[in-house]
C-alpha cells in the first residue's frame, strides 16, 4: 500500500499558505471543507470523528511495525514521528485533526502579522508555556528563534527548511548559528525579514515541526554532535513528553530504537494556552512485529491502535468484521505516471495524451487495493487540499483522454495521429526507458504502464530497483533521463495547492546537482509563470482558485499521467476512540484520541 | 590445542575484517539508498547532501573511512552510531542481545532434545510406522516456512488472538531478570517455531547418523559383549552418532543468533535480527555493519567452540 | 531345496567321552530381503569340545561368520529366520530369550572380531571399554574392574598395561588393538572363544604373535576355541578339527591332520593351493580357485560348487551331494559326488603339480562340456 511512500512522500515547499491562518485561538472543531471523497459507508472518517467529550486517563497502546526515522522536532519528517512530535512539541501553528486547510495558532498567540509588501512577518507567541523538566522555564522567541536557526544546522539536518524559508534574510547562508532575517524583538515576539514576498510561503510553512521552540542554552551541547543528538535528550512544551530520566535523557528511558518508546504527561503543561484535549495519561509506542498480527491483536484487543499501515489483509478483516473499528483518510496523497517532459519522445505534447489516454488507470489502483483506499486520480490537487473542488472534484476535467480511467484506445489512436503517427502506432526507433520500483504494488504499476507503452508501438526498457534507489538514482537524477517513472508520488507538506503542485511540477524547482522531485522535468514557461503569480496570492480561497487554474493547465499539458488518490487506512481496538489526523494521512492522533 | 585455537582465534579476526571491508564495498558499491540523501529528506539541496556527507564522514576516500572505522573497532571497541536515532550501536546491539540469545538458547534446547531423541527412537524403530510418522512429520516441518508457522501458532494459541488462548502471544516479550515467569511463557511459542524446522532436520540427521553407526564393528562388539540393548544404543551408538549433530549445532546457534529475523518479527521479540533488518531498510549503514560484524563473530565464536568440543568429543581429533 | 540330510559331522572325537561344550545341529539361518531369501547358512552341524578347537574355513560369503554369530545370537536383530540347534553346554540357545542369552555372551561365549580398529569404540579409552566388559556380567565396583582391565592387558602381553589402559584405541598399534580386543573377549573367563578372522587385518608378523598368543591363553585357560578364516594356514597349527564351509553348508570336515593329508574336497584343495607355503618352492604357482562364490538367494541346482569345479561332470548340476563319510565308519565326511578312487586319482596328481585339467585326463574322467567359469 502505501506505507513506503509515506516514509518518503512528504515533499515540500509551498508558497504562500498564509492564508488558513483565520482561526485563532479557538478549539472549537470547524468544519473541515467539503468532504467530497467518498468512503465506503460506515467507515469512519477523520473529518467525522468528535473532537471533544473524550473520557479522561488511560493508557494507549500503539504497535507500530516501523520505528520512527526521527524524533528530533528539527529533523522529524514522516508521518508516525509526526504523531509523537506533534503530541510533544507546539510548533508556531497546527492543525485540529479534522482539517487540511484551517490552522490553529499553536505556541503562537494570533495570526501571524504580514507587512504589505509581504517582506515582513510578527509573529507573537503566548506566555505561560513551559519546557518540561529538566528546562522547566517558560519559553520565549529567543527558544523559537534558536528552533529555527538549527533548520540550517547540517547536524539536524533538516529535510524542508531551505525549501519554504529560503526567502528569510540570511538563510540560505546559515549553518546552524543564528540567521540574521529572524530577530525576537521581545521575550514573546518574533520577526522574519524576507528578501524577497514570500511570506504566504513561509508563514503556512510554520506548521511544520522545525518551528517548535528548543532552549538553546540546554540543547547546544546536543546540536553540537555530529548528527545532533538533541532528539535524544528533547524537551516537550506539549500535553506529553517522551519519558526521560532527570537530566532528561530519552535514549534508553523513553525511546528504545525499533523497540518502544514510552510517552508521558509533560508536568508543566498547561491546558489552557493548548487546543489539544489530551486525554490520554500515557502512551506506550511498541515497535516491530508482523502487520498481520499486529493487526489482529488491535482489531481483537482493547486499548490499541496501529499507528502505521495495516496489511492489506488486515484491512479487508476490518472492513468486513470490524467496520467500527477502521478509519479511512482521504487526502493520504497521489501516485501519477512521470512522463519525461524535457526530453525523449514526451516532450510531444500529443504523445503524453495518448500515453494518458490508453493507460489503464483502473487497473492501478486495483492493484493499490481497490476503491476502499484509492480513487482514480484525474487531476493534481488532491482531495482536501485547498482548490481540488475548483480543480474538477474526483470527476476532473472533461478531457477525451481523462474520461476513461480503464484506458480508451481509440482517444489514443487519435493523439498519436495528432503526433504525426498515421497509422495510430508509434513507429520511431526511439526506446521508452522506464524505472519502476521493487515493493508492491508497484511492480504492478510498471507492467500496467510498459503495456500500455507497448499497445502504443513502444519499444521499451524496464527496470525495476528499490524505492529509494528509484528516487536518489533514476527519477529524480536529472542526468539519467529516464522516460518514464510509474510509480512517484506526493504527499504536501501543509495544505496548500502550492505546497502540492509547485515542486513536483515547476521548472524553476529542477535540481540538476541534488535530488530532483519534478521527476517529470516539467518545465512550461507559461505554467512556471503562473505558478510564480499564484504563489503571491493570499487568502485561502483566492489561492485555491489561482492553483486550481494552474492544475488545469497541466491536465491540459497531460504533464503526467495521475492514476491515484490514496485513502488511507487506520485501525483501533473496539474500546478506542480513535480521532485521526486528515492533515497527517489518517494518523491517531494521541492528544485526540481518547479509550471509551 | 590451545594454540590451534589461538590461530583459529586470529583468522577470525581476520575474517570479520574482510566481513566489514565486503559490508563497506557492498553497501557503496550496490545501488542502494544514499545514506545522506535519506536522511536529508527528498528535496535536500546539494549543499546540505555535502554537509551532511562530511558529517557522517562520507565524504573521505573509503579507505579512510575504513579505517577509521577499524580503529574505532578494535581500539574502542566503538561500532558507530546510528545515522537517524545517534543512539550508539554498540549499546543497540547490547541491548538486544539478551532478547536474540533468549530465542536461540531455549528454541535450540527443544531442538536438539527433541530432535535428537526423535531421531533415536526412528533409527532404532526403524522402517516402523513410528518411525515412518516422525520422518513424514519432519518433513512437513522442514518445508514449513517459519513466517508462516509463528502466524499459524499465534492465530491458534496466542492469548490475545488465537482460538485456543493459553500462550502469551506477540509482542509479549520481557527480560529474563525483570520477570523469568513472563520471560519464559512469552517466549513459549517463538521457541517453538524456532525448533520445529530445526527439530525436524536434526531428528532426520540423528535418525541417519544412528542408523550408519549402528552398523559399526563397534556396535557388534558391544552387543558381543553382552550389554543391554539398552546401553548399546544410548553409551555406544548416540555417543558416536552424536558428532555430526554438535557440529551443525553449533553453527547454527551461532548464524540464528544474528540472523532469527522471521521470528522475531512474528512475535515481537527485539532481537538482532530485525534490528539488522530495520537497519537495511532505512539505509542505517552503522546498524547494519555493527549487527553484520556481531552476526560473523557469532560466527566464528561458535566455530571455536564446535571445535573444541569436537576435540573434547572425538579423542581421534587432535589439533597441533 | 532338500536340504543335505546331516548324518552329522562329528568333529572332534569325544575324548575320554566327554560331551560337547558347543553342539550345532542342523542349523539353518535365513535372512528374507527384498531381492529374495538370502541361504546364509544351510543345515550345518558340528561341535567342539571344551579345550578343543574347531577352524571353519571358507571364502567371505560361505556362511561361516554368520553361523557363529547366530551362536552369540546376533544375528536375531537383523531379522533371521533361525532353525537348528545351538547346544551350548546342552542348553539350546535358539529359543533363549534375549536376556538370558545375553547373560551367556560374552561371559561364557566371547567372540574376537577381524578387524581390532573397527571393532573397538574410537571414544572410549582401552580401559573403559575393558572395564565395561567386565563389569557386564560382574557386579564389580569400577576400580576393581579397572585392575582386572590391568590384569588381562598384560596377560596379552601390552607392555606397561597400567599406563596403556587409559590409551585411547587410536594409540594402540594394530596388533596391540587385536591383542586388547582379545583381553576384552577374555574378561569374564569365557568357556569358547568364537575368533573371526582374527588375523585376516594385521601384518604377517604379527599374525603369528596372535595366533601364538591365542594357543598360549588357550593351554593357560583351557577354553574351547571356534577359529574362522579363509585361510588354512591360519588353522593348520591351532585346529584339532577343521570344517570347510561352501555357500551356507559343510561340505568337508575332519581333524586337522587328515585334512592336510588327504584332503577330499575339490574345493578344500582350492584352498590349499591358495596358501603360500613357506617352505614349498617360490615358483610354485598358487591356484586360486576360479571364480566367485555363488548367489546365496539362488545358488546353482545340483552341487553347488559345481559351476567352479574343474572335476564336475554333467550331473553334478542335478545331484546335491550328502555329506557323508569318507568311508564307512570314518570321521572324515565329504560332500562330493566324485567317487573316493577318482578323488585320491586327482589329488595325486595335484601333488604331482599337475594342472587340474592334466590331472583330469590322468584319472580318465569326462572333460566337462564347458569348463569352470573363469578357468582359463
Amino acid at each position: 500500500m502505501v506505507a513506503l511512500m509515506r516514509r518518503l512522500a512528504p515533499g515540500l515547499l509551498a508558497g504562500c499558505a498564509a492564508v488558513g491562518l483565520v482561526a485563532c485561538g479557538s478549539s472549537s472543531s470547524s468544519s473541515s471543507g467539503k468532504s467530497s471523497i467518498k468512503v465506503a459507508a460506515g467507515i469512519v472518517t477523520p473529518s467525522t470523528e468528535s473532537l471533544t467529550g473524550g473520557k479522561k486517563g488511560g493508557t494507549l497502546t500503539v504497535l507500530n511495525h516501523e520505528d520512527f526515522e526521527h524524533i528530533d522536532p528539527g529533523s522529524s519528517y514522516f508521518a508516525i514521528d509526526y504523531e509523537a512530535v506533534y503530541a510533544t512539541q507546539r510548533p508556531l501553528y497546527s492543525y485540529q485533526p479534522n482539517t487540511f486547510s484551517t490552522v490553529t495558532p499553536d505556541m503562537a498567540e494570533s495570526a501571524p502579522e504580514i507587512s504589505a509588501d509581504k517582506k515582513e512577518i510578527t509573529v507573537h507567541i503566548r506566555h505561560g508555556v513551559h519546557f518540561s523538566p529538566p528546562v522547566n522555564r517558560e519559553v520565549t522567541s529567543a527558544d523559537v528563534a534558536y528552533a529555527l536557526d538549527r533548520g540550517m544546522n547540517p547536524n539536524v539536518a533538516n529535510p524542508y527548511f531551505l525549501g519554504y524559508f529560503e526567502s528569510i534574510e540570511g538563510a540560505k547562508k546559515a549553518t546552524g548559528g543564528p540567521i540574521p532575517g529572524i530577530t525576537t524583538p521581545d521575550k514573546y515576539t518574533i520577526k522574519f525579514k524576507l528578501t524577497e514576498p514570500q511570506a504566504p510561503i513561509v508563514v503556512a510553512a510554520l506548521v511544520l515541526p522545525v518551528s517548535a521552540a528548543v532552549p538553546e542554552e540546554y540543547a547546544k551541547k546536543y546540536d553540537a554532535k555530529k548528527p545532533s543528538e538533541y532528539g535524544n535528550y528533547q524537551v516537550a512544551t506539549g500535553p506529553y513528553m517522551f519519558k526521560a530520566d532527570s537530566s532528561g535523557k530519552v535514549l534508553g528511558v523513553g525511546y528504545q530504537p525499533a523497540k518502544s518508546a514510552t510517552l508521558v504527561r509533560n508536568p508543566n503543561w498547561n491546558p489552557s494556552t493548548d487546543h489539544r484535549p489530551a486525554y490520554l495519561d500515557q502512551i506506550n509506542i511498541q515497535i516491530g512485529g508482523d502487520t498481520n498480527v499486529i493487526g489482529r491483536q488491535v482489531l481483537e484487543g482493547s486499548g490499541l491502535v496501529q499507528n502505521d499501515t495495516p496489511a492489506n489483509s488486515i484491512v479487508k478483516l476490518a472492513y468486513e468484521h470490524y467496520r467500527p473499528q477502521l478509519e479511512i483518510s482521504p487526502g493520504a496523497g497521489d501516485h501519477y505516471v512521470a512522463v519525461n517532459n524535457s526530453h525523449g519522445v514526451f516532450t510531444n505534447v500529443n504523445l503524453r495524451k495518448a500515453f494518458w489516454a490508453e493507460l489503464d488507470r483502473e487497473a492501478m489502483d486495483k492493484a493499490r487495493g481497490g476503491a476502499l483506499v484509492t480513487n482514480v486520480m484525474t487531476h493534481f490537487l488532491y482531495p482536501e487540499i485547498p482548490g481540488f473542488e475548483e480543480a474538477g472534484g474526483l470527476e476532473g476535467p472533461k478531457l477525451d483522454y481523462n474520461e476513461h480511467p480503464q484506458g480508451d484506445q481509440a482517444v489514443a489512436e487519435k493523439y498519436m495521429k495528432l503526433a504525426g503517427f498515421s497509422t495510430g502506432k508509434y513507429t520511431g526507433s526511439k526506446t521508452v526507458q522506464i524505472v519502476g520500483s521493487t515493493g508492491a504494488p508497484a511492480p504492478e504499476d510498471a507492467e500496467i504502464t510498459n503495456q500500455a507503452l507497448k499497445n502504443l508501438g513502444f519499444h521499451t526498457h524496464l527496470n525495476l530497483v528499490d524505492q529509494a534507489t528509484m528516487y536518489q538514482k533514476y527519477c529524480g537524477n536529472v542526468a539519467e533521463e529516464i522516460d518514464v517513472c510509474p510509480s512517484v508520488g506526493w504527499i504536501a507538506d501543509f495544505g496548500d495547492p502550492q505546497a502540492t503542485l509547485d515542486v513536483p511540477f515547476n521548472g524553476k524547482l529542477i535540481i540538476t546537482n541534488g535530488t530532483n522531485s519534478n521527476w517529470g522535468q516539467v518545465n512550461h514557461p507559461k505554467i512556471n509563470k503562473a505558478m510564480e503569480e499564484a504563489s503571491k496570492i493570499v487568502g485561502v480561497s483566492a489561492r485555491a482558485t489561482a492553483w486550481a487554474k494552474i492544475d488545469r493547465e497541466l491536465v491540459e499539458e497531460a504533464v503526467a499521467v495521475p492514476y491515484d488518490w490514496d485513502k488511507q487506512p487506520s485501525i483501533e481496538s473496539k474500546n478506542v476512540a480513535g480521532v485521526g489526523d486528515l492533515w497527517n494521512i489518517g494518523s491517531w492522533d494521541y492528544s485526540y484520541t481518547s479509550l471509551k | 590445542m590451545s594454540r590451534y585455537i589461538v590461530r583459529r582465534f586470529l583468522w577470525g579476526i581476520l575474517l570479520l575484517i574482510v566481513v566489514s571491508a565486503l559490508m563497506f564495498v557492498l553497501f557503496r558499491v550496490l545501488p542502494t539508498g544514499d545514506p545522506a540523501a535519506l536522511r536529508a529528506g527528498r528535496e535536500a539541496s546539494h549543499k546540505l547532501l555535502l554537509e551532511i556527507r562530511h558529517d557522517l564522514g562520507l565524504d573521505k576516500s573509503l579507505l579512510t573511512q575504513f579505517w577509521q572505522y577499524m580503529k574505532e573497532v578494535f581500539f574502542h571497541f566503538n561500532l558507530g552510531y546510528s545515522y537517524y536515532s545517534s543512539a550508539p550501536v554498540k549499546d543497540l546491539i547490547k541491548e538486544r542481545l539478551p532478547a536474540s540469545i533468549s530465542l536461540v538458547a531455549g528454541g535450540a534446547f527443544i531442538w536438539l532434545v527433541s530432535g535428537v531423541a526423535v531421531g533415536i527412537v526412528s533409527a532404532v524403530r526403524r522402517r516402523t510406522l513410528l518411525d515412518r510418522a516422525s520422518m513424514g512429520t519432519a518433513l512437513v516441518l522442514v518445508s514449513a516456512p517459519e513466517y508462516w508457522l509463528g502466524l499459524i501458532v499465534l492465530y491458534l494459541f496466542a492469548a490475545d488472538i488465537g482460538k485456543v488462548r493459553i500462550f502469551p502471544g506477540a509482542g509479549t516479550y520481557v527480560g529474563l531478570t525483570s520477570d523469568p515467569w513472563k520471560w519464559f511463557t512469552s517466549l513459549l511459542l517463538p521457541w517453538l517455531v524456532v525448533a520445529a524446522s530445526n527439530a525436524a532436520i536434526y531428528a532426520r540427521l540423528m535418525r541417519g547418523s544412528l542408523i550408519d553407526v549402528m552398523g559399526e564393528d563397534y556396535i557388534r562388539t558391544a552387543r558381543a559383549k553382552g550389554l543391554s540393548e539398552r546401553r548399546v544404543i544410548l553409551r555406544h551408538g548416540v555417543r558416536a552418532a552424536i558428532n555430526p549433530i554438535v557440529t551443525i549445532f553449533g553453527l547454527d546457534i551461532g548464524v540464528l543468533l544474528g540472523s532469527a529475523i522471521l521470528v522475531e518479527t512474528v512475535f515481537n521479540v527485539p532481537g538482532i535480527g530485525r534490528l539488522n533488518y530495520d537497519a537495511i531498510t532505512h539505509a542505517d549503514f552503522p546498524i547494519v555493519q555493527g549487527t553484520v560484524l556481531a552476526a560473523a563473530l557469532f560466527i566464528v565464536v561458535a566455530n571455536i567452540l564446535v571445535d573444541i568440543a569436537y576435540a573434547y568429543l572425538d579423542p581421534r581429533v587432535r589439533y597441533s | 531345496m532338500s536340504a543335505p540330510a546331516g548324518e552329522p559331522a562329528t568333529v572332534g572325537a569325544a575324548p575320554n567321552g566327554r560331551e560337547p561344550l558347543l553342539r550345532v545341529e542342523d542349523l539353518r539361518v535365513e535372512f528374507p530381503t527384498e531381492d529374495g531369501v538370502v541361504h546364509a547358512v544351510d543345515g550345518i552341524t558340528y561341535q567342539v569340545f571344551p579345550g578343543g578347537t574347531l577352524g571353519i574355513v571358507g571364502e567371505s560369503g560361505s556362511g561361516k561368520t554368520v553361523s557363529s554369530l547366530t551362536t552369540m545370537g546376533l544375528t536375531r536383530r537383523q531379522g533371521a529366520n533361525i532353525s537348528g540347534r545351538i547346544l551350548f553346554e546342552g542348553q539350546d540357545l535358539v529359543p533363549l530369550s534375549d536376556h538370558d542369552l545375553r547373560s551367556i555372551r560374552g561371559n561364557e561365549i566371547a567372540m574376537v572380531f577381524q578387524d581390532p580398529l573397527s571393532s573397538l569404540h574410537p571414544f572410549y579409552k582401552v580401559g573403559t571399554q575393558l572395564v565395561e566388559a567386565v563389569r557386564a556380567h560382574r557386579d564389580v565396583p569400577r576400580r576393581q574392574a579397572l585392575g582386572r582391565a590391568v590384569e588381562l592387558l598384560g596377560m596379552v602381553g601390552i607392555p606397561d598395561p597400567g599406563r596403556r589402559v587409559h590409551d585411547y584405541p587410536h594409540e594402540f598399534s594394530g596388533g596391540m588393538r587385536q591383542r586388547a580386543m582379545i583381553a576384552m573377549a577374555l574378561a569374564n573367563e569365557p568357556k569358547l572363544l568364537i575368533a573371526d578372522e582374527p588375523t585376516t587385518a594385521l601384518d604377517v608378523t604379527v599374525q603369528a604373535q596372535i595366533l601364538a598368543l591365542m594357543e598360549r591363553l588357550q593351554s593357560e585357560l583351557g577354553m574351547a576355541i571356534v577359529i574362522i578364516t579363509h585361510d588354512l594356514g591360519v588353522v593348520a597349527e591351532m585346529a584339532d578339527d577343521i570344517a570347510v564351509m561352501y555357500a551356507g553348508r559343510i561340505v568337508e570336515t575332519t581333524s586337522a591332520e587328515r585334512l592336510f593329508a588327504a584332503p577330499q574336497h575339490p574345493y578344500t584343495w582350492g584352498l590349499l593351493k591358495s596358501i603360500p607355503s613357506l617352505e614349498g618352492s617360490r615358483d610354485q604357482e598358487l591356484v586360486p580357485i576360479p571364480g566367485s562364490p555363488p548367489s546365496l538367494i539362488a545358488r546353482p541346482s545340483g552341487c553347488h560348487f559345481h559351476p567352479r569345479c574343474a572335476y564336475a561332470q554333467p550331473e553334478h548340476a542335478r545331484v546335491d551331494p550328502r555329506l557323508e563319510p569318507v568311508s564307512a565308519g570314518s570321521n572324515h565326511h565329504v560332500a562330493c559326488l566324485l567317487s573316493s578312487e577318482e578323488r585320491e586319482g586327482l589329488w595325486a596328481s595335484l601333488q604331482r603339480g599337475s594342472t587340474p585339467s592334466a590331472a583330469v585326463a590322468e584319472v580318465g574322467l569326462d572333460e566337462q562340456a564347458g569348463s569352470p567359469e573363469g578357468h582359463a
